[in-house]
Order: structure tokens, then C-alpha cells, then sequence
């Protein structure tokens, strides 16, 4: 199975982190909105990260955990964090650099990886802005769980960052 | 030990996984553990422990370490999943690893299922709150543009009306030159309206187009605006204070300095004058301070000067211009978040003070307002 590596998914609630896992893990999407309680995890196998296979591991946690998720046990030990907003509510977006800054800090070295769900729906006023100015400084990909868009590649770009690490 | 952890893992209290130094499952006790296969790294059936393998294994050095994962469900399956809690330690007497796996129970379920439905509500009215407001905004702004429109376009609509009616009568009296001015006028007028509209279309948009956020000299845009706006050599501008660089829109602060500079040269009453821009970072925002040594802004006149098409006679001179500039200014400093309010008297005891509260950091969170 080749490398294995622990991904975090970090954000606000409602911003589809479980909705990204399972597209990913089963091609599948649930509209019915069921929030995750603690944490979920699921396990995704890539065929070829920079040539070689690996899988992901993934942590879907608690959105209502806020911030206190990077003091909790589930972060130990994690490759990388996926943390994610919704283009339709711009409060997410703030919490995503918060939890961005904290993982940072907590997990220095790191693969971290934006992600900006929803893009099926049409953006708040002046997310598009705010998303590029982001981008800058942490890769961003624009993804819908509904739809599938980009929410692989989003996946493959964070594992080749963790392998690039070396983490 | 084992013993009583087989008594217990038996009766479904608990499942019990023995594990060895090279975190191999050996042994596995009660229904709870089945998924685990014996014989197989730990890590292959618990996900939850890839990646903490270094950590486990450190375990041996020092007993008292141990990890506990509560509330854990391992997805396998698009399927609703048991949750578990998850208790790894090394017992050093027996000279392996113990791993407690612990289902949550019946009442613990349904204290999930009810936060669940809490929460998905909480959303649910979080989200309905930001639509309302949407709608609240987009009504307001439906009901000034009517009454603008309504207002303030029917004048020159009148004006048109009698002008066609003139032309009329001096077409049935064959007055070529009456016609000829009356059409004259109709043009003019129509250009009038034409400029109102594209003024209101203007205004309508401000805070509804896309812009960058960025990070903005505010010191060295005033000087460029100061030093843009054409006055006369008896006008002198300064930019005084303390100007930071702020992260903010550009292109709503340039407006909002170059209009009211602007206003403050049109408006002044003297071949000679003063304009000085000043600014204090306050809190979270900056104060930008515009003032004026001209005629000052009769009191009559104060609460209406930011609504649109309101235009202001210079002294001894006529209005000029739609009345726009103070509305654009008012609707580009409340699309970020700011306020804008008149500050008394300007220099030299007579004119007029602007301050402009403009929120030093536009981040994702303004972006609600």
C-alpha cells in the first residue's frame, strides 16, 4: 500500500468536510446535512503520488470543536491539514486562516492545503478577492463535494506536498 | 489480568486486543474486537493509529505514556458506523500492548443524534439570518432607488414634456427659430438625464463589484490625490498625520479622498484657501480627517448632503454637477464597513470637517457586513 499519511480536515461547521471525505472515499454525496460528532476516519488509497502509491488517512473532526481541535489528541502525529471554508458563508473563510495560523504554529513544517468548497454555488460578495489574496501564501483549490470538482485534486496535491516534506 | 479482560470482553462490556512489541495483533477478546484480524499489524483494521506508530512503539521506554481516542468511527463504507473509544497502553509485566475498544452506548447515541439535529438547525438558522439580511439590504437599496427615480427624475421628464409641447406650438405657428432653440434645449436635457442615469447605475453598484484586497499605501494615495486634483495656485493642500499602509480596497478609499477633495476645492468660496487631509489610526480603523477653510455647510443642509442629486449653491455661484459625489462617497465608505460623518467647523474657525472611519484590515469577516 505503500506510504501512509494522516490528513487532517479542519474547518467551520457545515463547510462539507465530510461531504469531501466521502466523495473521495466512495464517490458519493448525502444532501441530507448529518454533522459530525468527535471525529470520523476514513481511509483513501492514491495510486500514484509522485510515482509511488499512498494512502491517506483521513481525520473528518467536529467542526464545533473551533479552535480546541489543535490541542486535541486527533492532531498528534498528523502529515498534513486540509482546512476548509464555504465560498457561500465568508465567516468560514476567516476561521479557515485562524485554524491555518494554529496549525501552523502547533505542526511547523507541515503540508496545509486550502480548500474553498461549494464552488456549484455562487460566492459571497467579495470572497473571490479574499480567496485570491490567500492563495498567495497557501495553495487553494475550489471544490464541490456535490459535483466532484477538483475535490481529487485537491487530495493529490496535499499528498505530494507531504511527500515533498518528507513527513 | 487477561483473565478478567476475557471475562469481561465475553460478556460485551468491552472488546480486548493483545498486541505485540512489533504491534502485531496476537490475541483478540469479545465481539467488539472481531473486526480486528489477528495476526495483522495493528495498524491495518485501526486506521486511527497510522501515523502514531513511532509514538506507540515509544510506549516501551516509558510505560506511562498511552493514547486514548474517544468518539472514533472508523468509516469503512458509505454505511452508518459504530463509534468507538479507543484505549492503546504497554504493560510491561506482560511485555505487550493492551488495547481497550469501548462502544458508545444506546443513550449515548441518541445524545449524538439530538446534538446532531441542534446543530444542523443552528446552521439552518444561521444561514436563513444571512439571506434576511441580504433581502433587507437589497430591499432597501430597491426602495431608495425608487424613490430617486421617482423623485428626482421627474423633474427633467416634466421639463422634457413642456419643451415637446413648445415645439409643438412653435411647428403650428412656423417659428423654425422657436423650434430650433426648444430642440436645442430638449437635447440638453436629455444629456442631463442620460448622466443622471449612468450616475445612479454608478451608485446602485458600489460594494457590488468585485475587487482586490490589498495592501495600500494610505499616505502615499493622498498625496497622489491631492496632487491630481486640479486647483488654483491660491489653493494649497496638505497631508498631514499619521498615514499607515492598511489592507484594505483601493479603488472605494481613492473615490472617497478624491471626492471630497474635489468637493473641497468646486466648493470653495475664495481665491485663496485651505485643504488639509489628516489622518490617525483609532482601534481597528483609521480617521481620515478632510477639512476646509470655505463657506461651510448651512445646518439646514447637513442632514441631507449625502443623499443623491442634492447639489449645494457655491456662494455667488450656481450648482454644478448631478449632486453624486457625497452619495458615491457615503455608499463606498459603508461597503467596507466604515462611517462617514460631518466634524464641525474646518481651519481658521469657517469651513468644513469630513471624517472618514475606515476599517484598517478588510479580512473575510467584513465582508458579512
Amino acid at each position: 500500500m505503500g506510504a501512509a499519511y494522516k490528513v487532517m480536515l479542519l474547518g467551520d461547521i457545515g463547510v462539507g468536510k465530510s461531504s469531501l471525505a466521502r466523495r473521495l472515499a466512495f464517490d458519493s454525496f448525502n444532501s441530507v446535512y448529518k454533522p459530525t460528532i468527535g471525529v470520523e476516519i476514513y481511509r483513501h488509497l492514491l495510486p500514484s503520488v509522485a510515482g509511488e502509491p499512498a494512502t491517506l488517512i483521513l481525520w473528518d473532526t467536529d467542526g464545533n470543536f473551533g479552535d480546541a481541535v489543535l490541542r486535541h489528541v486527533y492532531v498528534k502525529q498528523a502529515s498534513a491539514a486540509i482546512i476548509i471554508a464555504d465560498r457561500t458563508r465568508p465567516e468560514t473563510l476567516t476561521t479557515m486562516v485562524r485554524l491555518g495560523e494554529g496549525f501552523s504554529e502547533m505542526m511547523p513544517g507541515r503540508a496545509m492545503h486550502f480548500v474553498v468548497n461549494k464552488c456549484d454555488l455562487p460566492a459571497a460578495h467579495g470572497i473571490d478577492s479574499v480567496v485570491d489574496r490567500l492563495r498567495a501564501e497557501t495553495p487553494v483549490t475550489e471544490t464541490s463535494a456535490l459535483d466532484g470538482t477538483n475535490v481529487a485534486r485537491a487530495f493529490l496535491e496535499t499528498a505530494i506536498a507531504i511527500r515533498r516534506r518528507g513527513h | 489480568m487477561v483473565a478478567a479482560a476475557e471475562f469481561f470482553a465475553a460478556r460485551g462490556v468491552f472488546g480486548l486486543v493483545w498486541i505485540d512489541r512489533d504491534l502485531i495483533v496476537r490475541r483478540r477478546f469479545g465481539a467488539m474486537a472481531a473486526f480486528i484480524p489477528e495476526g495483522e499489524p495493528l495498524t491495518d483494521a485501526l486506521t486511527p493509529f497510522i501515523g502514531s506508530e513511532d509514538y506507540i512503539l515509544s510506549f516501551q521506554q516509558d510505560p506511562k505514556l498511552s493514547l486514548e481516542l474517544p468518539g472514533v468511527v472508523i468509516i469503512t463504507s458509505a454505511e452508518t458506523q459504530d463509534r468507538f473509544n479507543l484505549s492503546l497502553f504497554w504493560d510491561p509485566a506482560q511485555g505487550c500492548y493492551f488495547l481497550l475498544v469501548a462502544r458508545a452506548s444506546l443513550d449515548a447515541t441518541l445524545e449524538l443524534e439530538l446534538v446532531r439535529h441542534v446543530r444542523a438547525r443552528l446552521i439552518a438558522e444561521a444561514d436563513t439570518t444571512m439571506k434576511s439580511k441580504e433581502l433587507m439590504r437589497a430591499n432597501r437599496d430597491l426602495e431608495q432607488f425608487a424613490a430617486i427615480v421617482s423623485h428626482d427624475l421627474k423633474a427633467p421628464m416634466r421639463a422634457l414634456q413642456y419643451m415637446t409641447e413648445d415645439m409643438e406650438a412653435a411647428a403650428l405657428r412656423g417659428d423654425p427659430i422657436e423650434l430650433q432653440a426648444r430642440l436645442a434645449q430638449v437635447r440638453t436635457q436629455a444629456q442631463r438625464m442620460s448622466s443622471m442615469l449612468s450616475g445612479l447605475l454608478d451608485y446602485s453598484t458600489v460594494g457590488r463589484k468585485a475587487m482586490a484586497i490589498e495592501d495600500v499605501d494610505t499616505g502615499a494615495l493622498a498625496r497622489s490625490v491631492s496632487g491630481s486634483i486640479p486647483h488654483g495656485t491660491g489653493m494649497t493642500i496638505d497631508v498631514a498625520g499619521d498615514w499607515p499602509v492598511i489592507t484594505t480596497l483601493k479603488a472605494p478609499l481613492d473615490l472617497v479622498l478624491r471626492n471630497l477633495v474635489d468637493n473641497a476645492v468646486k466648493h470653495h468660496d475664495k481665491p485663496t484657501g485651505k485643504i488639509r487631509l489628516e489622518c490617525a489610526p483609532v482601534g481597528a480603523d483609521v480617521v481620515i480627517s478632510v477639512i476646509d477653510n470655505g463657506p461651510g455647510i448651512p445646518p439646514e443642509h447637513q442632514a441631507s448632503i449625502f443623499l443623491p442629486f442634492r447639489t449645494l449653491e457655491a456662494a455667488g455661484r450656481p450648482a454644478t454637477g448631478l449632486g453624486l459625489g457625497l452619495a458615491l462617497v457615503q455608499r463606498s465608505v459603508e461597503s467596507v464597513g466604515g462611517r462617514i460623518s460631518l466634524g464641525g467647523a474646518g481651519l481658521d474657525g469657517r469651513g468644513t470637517t469630513f471624517l472618514v472611519r475606515w476599517p484598517a484590515a478588510i479580512g473575510a469577516s467584513i465582508l458579512l457586513s
